[in-house]
C-alpha cells in the first residue's frame, strides 16, 4: 500500500512537471539543474559513440532522488556542494561556474578530480550509477548484449 | 508460469491429527513435504512468512530504466552496510528512523526486487556478538534467493576428522548419501560438467553453463599447478525437467545472478515450484503460510511431540496443530532456537536438548579474501554476452588433500569474469570527460574476479542461545550469539588471499585489488551445526537419520544437522540428507513404529 501511494505521488509530480514545462524541478532551483546537467555533462560527455549525461537525463533522474531522500543530509550535501563549486570558481576565475568559460570548467574539475574532493566523488558515483542504469548507457554506450532470452547457442567455450 | 491454484488458506484442520507437521517451506521443509507426501503421508506445512506473488516481485526481464529507483528500495528502507555489522552490537536496526532495515544482502544490484522476501531487521531483533545474519520469511525461505552453487561433499568431508584430528566424524559416509544426491540432481535439475575429483564428486548434469575466454585462460593456466576452474555448478534446470510443468528451462537471461537472486520462470531451483507444488498436487498435503511456530508440544505421559503451537503472524490469534511426528527444517539457527523454546518438563533444557548440544557447534563459511584483475587481451574487445548465465567458475579446494598446510581443512573460490550490465569498474576509474567515458566502455568485460570461502570449524564455545529479555515482535525470545572465529579461519583466510594472488599472477591477470580481511560471522548465509548429528547421544543431537535421539518422532532436516561445514555449499546436501532422513521416518511410520 505504501509502495503503490508513493508511486501514485510519484506519478502525480510527473504530469504535474509536465504541465508546468521545465521549470518546474523537484529538488534542484532552476541553477542548480543547470548546474547539475552540465557538470554531469562534463563527467560522462556525449562522444561519437553515444549521448551523453544529459541525453540520458541524469540531471532529471538525479533531481527526482534527491527530492524524495530519506536523509537530510544528503540534499544539504548537493547544495553545499554546488555552492562550494560556485566558490571555487569565482575564487579562480571571478564568476560563477556556469558562467565560466569551458576551459576554466574544465580546469576546475580538473583540480577536484586530482585532489579527490569529497563532493567530485558524490558527483560522480551518482552520474555514473544514473548514466549506466539508462537506455543510452546501457545500449547506446556500453552495447549491452544480455537480459535477453538466449535461445540458441550461449556465447563462450566449454573445457 | 504463475499458479493460482497453490494458495495457502488460513482456514485449515486443527481437529485432525496430521501424520507430519514440517515446520518451514525452505530447502528442507520442501523437501520434507514432497517426500512426506509421495509416500501417502498427510501432511502440514507450516511458513512464519507469507506466500508472495513471486513472479510479480522479482520481475527478473526488468531493466533499470523502467524502475522508477533503478531498482533501488523506496527512500523510508535501508539495508546495513558491511561496516556496520562489525562498528555496532546487534540488534543492528535498534534506535533505527528508518521504516525498515534490512541485512547487507539488500545492498546487491536491485533491492527493491527482493525488500519483501528478507525479513525486516526491527521485527527480527538478536543480540550478542556480530554476526550478519540473513533470513527470508517467505513462502519457499531462501532457496527464492538463493545463490545456486550445488556441490556435493565426499568422504573427505564426512571423514575429515579422521583424516586431521580435529572434531568429529559423520555418522554416514559418502555411499549412504550418493544415491539421494542422485535423486535431487535427477529431480531439481543441475548443471555442470564431470571433473571426476574424488574430494568434490560429480553430479548427474544438464547441459553446463559456458567459461568466458578470460575463465578459459584462467583454467587453463591452473592445469599447469594441478588445479581446477569448472564452470558454476548451478541448481537449476538448463535443459528443462519433463516431470514439473511448474519450472522452465533456463533462458541465460542473468537476472538471478546480477540480483541477489531468484528467477521468475524457476529455471532456478526453488522450493515452491520445484518440491512444494508437486507435493501439493498429491492431495496429501496442506499449507499454512503466515504460521510462526513458536513450541514443539510435548504429550505429557510419552515425552514424545504432539504437534505444534504457532502464532498467526499477521493477526497474533495463537493455534494449535496435531501430528504424530514433528519435522524441524525451520533453517539452521531458527530450528535450534525453537527446540530451545520448547521447554518442559520431560525436556527442561528444549526438546531434544538432553546433550546440551542444541545451538553448539556451530559451524559456517568464512569469506572475506577477494581478488580482481584486469585480463589484458578483453581489453577493447568485441562485445560478449557473458553474464546470462546462473554463475561464473567454481575453483575447488586444493589445500589439505594430500599436502599439509598450518591450517587444517579447505577452501574454493567463486568467481566470474566477463561483462556485465552495469560497469563496476567506474567508479574506480580515475579522472572524467572523453577519456573517462572511453576507458570504462574499453574495459568493460576486462575484469576477473573471485573470492573464497574456507571451511570454518565446528567448535562447541561457538553456540547461540535464547536471549532472557529481547524478544521478536511477535514477543517470541530472540537469538544471542555467542560466536567467533579461531585462528584456524585466519590462517586459512591469509592463505586464501596469498594463493588467490599467486593463481592471478600465474595467469598473466594484472591484479588491481585484493581484499584480506573476513567478513562478519554469518556473511556466507551458510549457518550450520547447532543440532548436529552423530552416534552418541551425550555429544550429538540427532541420529544418522536426523532423528532425534530423544524424541522418536521429531526429525531435523536443515542444516543444523551438520556435524562439520565442509567447504561446499550446503544446500544440496540439506536436501539430500532430508530426502533420505524422510524415506526413513515413512518407512518407520508404515510399519507403525512413529
Amino acid at each position: 500500500m505504501e509502495r503503490r501511494e508513493l508511486f501514485r505521488v510519484t506519478a502525480g509530480a510527473a504530469v504535474a512537471a509536465k504541465l508546468a514545462g521545465a521549470q518546474a524541478h523537484k529538488f534542484f532551483s532552476d541553477d542548480e539543474f543547470k548546474m547539475t546537467d552540465e557538470l554531469t555533462e562534463m563527467i560522462i560527455p556525449a562522444d561519437d559513440k553515444s549521448g551523453g549525461a544529459r541525453a540520458a537525463q541524469v540531471a532529471a533522474y538525479l533531481d527526482f532522488r534527491l527530492s524524495e531522500a530519506f536523509e537530510p543530509q544528503v540534499r544539504d550535501q548537493w547544495r553545499e556542494g554546488l555552492k562550494s563549486i560556485d566558490a571555487l570558481s569565482t575564487e579562480l576565475n571571478g564568476h560563477a561556474f556556469l558562467a565560466a568559460t569551458p576551459e576554466q570548467r574544465i580546469a576546475l574539475m580538473t583540480r577536484l578530480s586530482e585532489k579527490n574532493d569529497e563532493f567530485f566523488r558524490v558527483l560522480k558515483e551518482a552520474t555514473i550509477r544514473a548514466y549506466y542504469t539508462s537506455k543510452i548507457g546501457i545500449h547506446d554506450d556500453l552495447d549491452y548484449k544480455g537480459n535477453v532470452y538466449q535461445r540458441g547457442d550461449y556465447a563462450g567455450e566449454l573445457p | 508460469m504463475p499458479d493460482s491454484s497453490h494458495e495457502p488458506s488460513k482456514n485449515i484442520d486443527l481437529r485432525k491429527t496430521y501424520d507430519a507437521i514440517v515446520i518451514g517451506s525452505g530447502a528442507a521443509g520442501g523437501m520434507a513435504a514432497y517426500v512426506l507426501t509421495s509416500h501417502g503421508l498427510k501432511v502440514l506445512l507450516l511458513e512464519a512468512g507469507r506466500k508472495l506473488p513471486i513472479e510479480k516481485e522479482l520481475k527478473s526481464m526488468e531493466w533499470p530504466y523502467d524502475h522508477p529507483r533503478r531498482g533501488d528500495m523506496p527512500p523510508d528502507r535501508r539495508a546495513l552496510t558491511p561496516a556496520e555489522y562489525n562498528i555496532r552490537k546487534p540488534p543492528y536496526a535498534a534506535g533505527t528512523k528508518y521504516n525498515h532495515v534490512y541485512s547487507y544482502v539488500q545492498n546487491w544490484d536491485g533491492p527493491d526486487y527482493s525488500k519483501n522476501i528478507v525479513v525486516d531487521e526491527k521485527d527480527h531483533p538478536y543480540t550478542g556478538t556480530n554476526f550478519a545474519w540473513v533470513r527470508a520469511r517467505t513462502f519457499g525461505g531462501k532457496t527464492t534467493i538463493w545463490g545456486r552453487l550445488a556441490l556435493r561433499l565426499s568422504d573427505y568431508d564426512f571423514k575429515a576428522a579422521s583424516r586431521d584430528g580435529y572434531g568429529e566424524n559423520w555418522p554416514i559416509s559418502y555411499a549412504d548419501i550418493e544415491p539421494y544426491y542422485d535423486r535431487v540432481d535427477d529431480y531439481l535439475g543441475i548443471s555442470g560438467i564431470k571433473e571426476n575429483l574424488p574430494y568434490l564428486p560429480d553430479s548427474r548434469f544438464q547441459r553446463p553453463n559456458k567459461l568466458t575466454s578470460a575463465e578459459m585462460m584462467l583454467r587453463r593456466s591452473l592445469e599447469k599447478r594441478g588445479r581446477l576452474l569448472t564452470p558454476y555448478r548451478a541448481g537449476v534446470t538448463t535443459d528443462g525437467l519433463k516431470h514439473n510443468k511448474y519450472r522452465s528451462k533456463c533462458f541465460g537471461r542473468g537476472a538471478c545472478n546480477r540480483r541477489v537472486g531468484g528467477c521468475d520462470i524457476h529455471a532456478v531451483f526453488d522450493s515452491p515450484t520445484g518440491l512444494i507444488y508437486p507435493a501439493w498436487d498429491t492431495g496429501n498435503l496442506t499449507v499454512r503460510t503466515d504460521a510462526t511456530v513458536y513450541e514443539i508440544t510435548v504429550d505429557k505421559d510419552t515425552g514424545k511431540a504432539s504437534g505444534v503451537s504457532f502464532i498467526d503472524s499477521e493477526t497474533r490469534k495463537t493455534y494449535h496443530a496435531k501430528a504424530k511426528a514433528v519435522v524441524l527444517g525451520a533453517s539452521t539457527l531458527e530450528s535450534a532456537r525453537l527446540m530451545l523454546l520448547s521447554k518442559s518438563p520431560q525436556h527442561p533444557n528444549g526438546i531434544g536438548n538432553s546433550s546440551g548440544h542444541v545451538g553448539h557447534n556451530f559451524c559456517e563459511h568464512v569469506m572475506g579474501p577477494e581478488i580482481t584483475g584486469i585480463v589484458k587481451d578483453r581489453v577493447g574487445a568485441p562485445r560478449t554476452l557473458d553474464d546470462g548465465r546462473p554463475g561464473g567458475f567454481y575453483l575447488p579446494r586444493f589445500r589439505n588433500l594430500t599436502d599439509r598446510s598450518d591450517f587444517i581443512r579447505g577452501y574454493g573460490f567463486e568467481g566470474e569474469a566477463g561483462m556485465t550490465m552495469f560497469p563496476g569498474h567506474a567508479d574506480s576509474t580515475p579522472g572524467f570527460g572523453a577519456a573517462f567515458k572511453k576507458r570504462v566502455r574499453d574495459y568493460a568485460g576486462a575484469y576477473i574476479n573471485m573470492g573464497g570461502f574456507g571451511e570454518v570449524l565446528a567448535r562447541y564455545e561457538n553456540h547461540i542461545d535464547l536471549d532472557p529479555e529481547v524478544k521478536d515482535r511477535w514477543g517470541i525470545p530472540v537469538i544471542r550469539f555467542h560466536i567467533a572465529f579461531g585462528d584456524n579461519e585466519r590462517k586459512m583466510c591469509d592463505d586464501m588471499t596469498e594463493s588467490a594472488k599467486e593463481m592471478f599472477e600465474e595467469a598473466g591477470i594484472e591484479i588491481v585489488s585484493v581484499k584480506r580481511e573476513m567478513l562478519t560471522p554469518g556473511w556466507s548465509i551458510h549457518e550450520l551445526g547447532t543440532a548436529r548429528m552423530g552416534s552418541d547421544r551425550k555429544t550429538s543431537v540427532v541420529n544418522q537419520f536426523q532423528q532425534s535421539h530423544d524424541v522418536k518422532n521429531l526429525f531435523v532436516v536443515d542444516g543444523s544437522t551438520h556435524v562439520s561445514a565442509a567447504n561446499q555449499n550446503p544446500t544440496w546436501t540439506i536436501m539430500a540428507l532430508c530426502w533420505r532422513s524422510c524415506d526413513y521416518l515413512a518407512d518407520r511410520m508404515q510399519k507403525g513404529e512413529m
